[in-house]
């Protein structure tokens, strides 16, 4: 996941940076007051936080983006202290930044880290069925020479192949680490690249790299015929979309609210994610209007 | 752990003294690129900036380049040069992207300095030389060039020592040389690592400032140094 990638030194800076400027705002949220919503700085995070923003306006409720914020080290704080209320969230993500257990059951994964993040007075509602998880994505020649479909496939051949993912990469227990102790495998080399932007990317298309580091919904995956190679042995836990909000607007707005969003969630698949962000990052697609369509689409706001 | 430790892991990994990502890869790389694109911008603007110190014009132009090549900034040029070039089919991990933004952060200071420095030499000393009957070519090579050459090999210095510190950029675009241990240990949270790698940089550059000063004595005219 894009949300483990990071810095927590970043993190902190521009944490700080925020708490700074956004001093003085944030009180106890009533009845009335726009809900805040912010989201990560990623595509597939902006599309989603505007369905959920596009889709409290059109039931009345009065709404404040804060769109692109930052990374989790950004997002987390800010929704502690309430200097924004709802954020489209990633169970297993948020879960290992909670420093709960990971795992690939969806509703454990909901349960034990919706239990972490209320003692900080943040909630996750309902999880959607769409998730976003680690891939490891080969070219459709790669996959072809080796007869490559799973991870467990690579086992034989990880020895001839290069990796390419983030710098952490090998530090970090979802990426070679958890590769290594899970399944097993030693690459020929280690290349640092991104956290799945377009060095990685480039460098997979250019044949640099022969197994990338990108995530489940990427839309490149499909546009470029890649293989992601299935996770068979269960390394990455599960990554299902679910609204992290306030409690404390979660009292103040009530069941409503609550229904409003369980049914967004519900309506999102993981085949709308994988289209939506191809929309936004290959054709370069408002994910504003993006979202709008999604809600038409499924009936949330009428044409 | 502590800072001292993490360094001392770091220097007692195996890999760190071999292997393609070891310190002697890295340093050859950081060199390398770091002459090449010094030499590389200065085949490019030497020339046209000694012409214009000898016409005695262009300290408008000069003025406008530095102040330009102050305000661009280096890893602006690196991420649209890296674009462009893969675009264009070029490997990620080639220093192709890195050069580019080098020669871009090199340029200017040699420009202007080539400028300025031939500009400063007397003009009743090069009026002079022409009424000895000097050509053209003898009044720039014989007296200009070697009167400028302290402020030269001035504006080559800063270029270097400049490029130096900013190939560390490099890394961010999945190229090798000394940054690679700073981004990787700053990703990867290694305090280790990272000191390593910015020290190292921090080395290289005082060993090219002190360098270029022994070669900044050497290539001075006898009659232009100053006592010590």
């Amino acid at each position: 996941m894009r949300r483990v990638f990071r810095s927590r030194a970043v993190g902190a800076i521009l944490g700080l940076a925020l708490v700074v400027t956004a001093c003085g705002s944030g009180d106890g949220a009533t009845d009335g007051d726009p809900i805040k919503v912010a989201s990560f700085n990623f595509n597939e995070s902006v599309i989603v936080a505007e369905i959920y923003a596009q889709g409290l306006e059109a039931n009345e409720y009065a709404v404040e983006r804060q769109l692109n914020l930052g990374n989790r080290e950004v997002v987390k704080p800010a929704l502690e202290d309430g200097e924004i209320d709802l954020v489209p969230e990633y169970t297993g993500s948020v879960g290992g930044f909670l420093g709960v257990e990971q795992t690939a059951d969806s509703q454990v994964m909901w349960d034990t880290a919706r239990t972490a993040f209320e003692e900080l007075g943040v909630t996750l509602l309902a999880f959607s069925p769409a998730q976003d998880k680690n891939a490891y994505v080969v070219t459709a020649e790669t996959a072809a020479e080796f007869g490559l479909t799973t991870v467990s496939d690579l086992q034989p051949v990880a020895g001839e192949l290069i990796f390419g993912g983030p710098p952490e990469c090998p530090e970090r227990p979802l990426c070679l680490q958890g590769l290594e102790e899970v399944y097993g495998l030693e690459f020929a080399e280690f290349v640092s690249l991104d956290a799945a932007g377009p060095i990685t990317i480039a460098a997979l298309e250019g044949g640099e790299i022969d197994v990338a580091t990108l995530f489940t919904t990427q839309g490149i995956i499909a546009a470029n015929g890649w293989v992601s190679l299935e996770d068979d042995m269960g390394l990455n836990p599960a990554e299902n979309l679910v609204p992290a909000i306030r409690m404390e607007v979660v009292e103040a707005y009530g069941d409503d609210l609550v229904t409003l969003l369980d049914s967004l969630s519900e309506a999102l698949t993981t085949e709308d994610l994988t289209d939506l962000n191809r929309r936004a990052d290959i054709d370069q697609e408002d994910p504003a209007l993006l979202a709008a369509e999604w809600l038409t689409t499924n009936g949330f706001i009428e044409e | 752990m502590t800072v001292w430790e993490s360094v001392g892991e770091f220097l007692s990994d195996p890999d760190t003294w071999s292997g393609p990502d070891s310190i002697w890869v890295r340093l050859g790389e950081h060199i390398w690129v770091s002459v090449a694109a010094v030499v590389i911008a200065g085949v490019l603007v030497l020339p046209p900036a000694i012409w214009l110190g000898h016409i005695r014009r262009g300290s408008d132009i000069a003025t406008a380049v530095v102040n330009i090549g102050r305000a661009v900034p280096s890893f602006g040029i690196l991420a649209i040069s890296f674009l462009v070039l893969v675009q264009m089919g070029a490997g990620v991990g080639e220093p192709w992207a890195v050069l580019v933004a080098l020669i871009a952060l090199a340029a200017p200071p040699m420009f202007t300095n080539t400028i300025a420095g031939i500009q400063a030499v007397e003009p009743s000393t090069v009026e002079c030389a022409r009424g000895m009957g000097l050509t053209e070519r003898e009044v720039l090579a014989g007296v200009e060039l070697p009167l400028s050459m302290p402020l030269i090999m001035e504006g080559i210095r800063i270029a270097f020592v400049q490029v130096i510190a900013t190939a560390t950029l490099g890394a961010l675009v999945a190229w090798g040389g000394l940054g690679r241990y700073i981004v990787d240990g700053f990703a990867r949270q290694d305090m280790g690592r990272l000191i390593v790698g910015a020290v190292l940089v921090g080395l290289l550059a005082i060993v090219a400032e002190f360098g270029f000063s022994a070669i900044q004595r050497v290539t001075t005219p006898r009659g232009l140094r100053v006592a010590r």
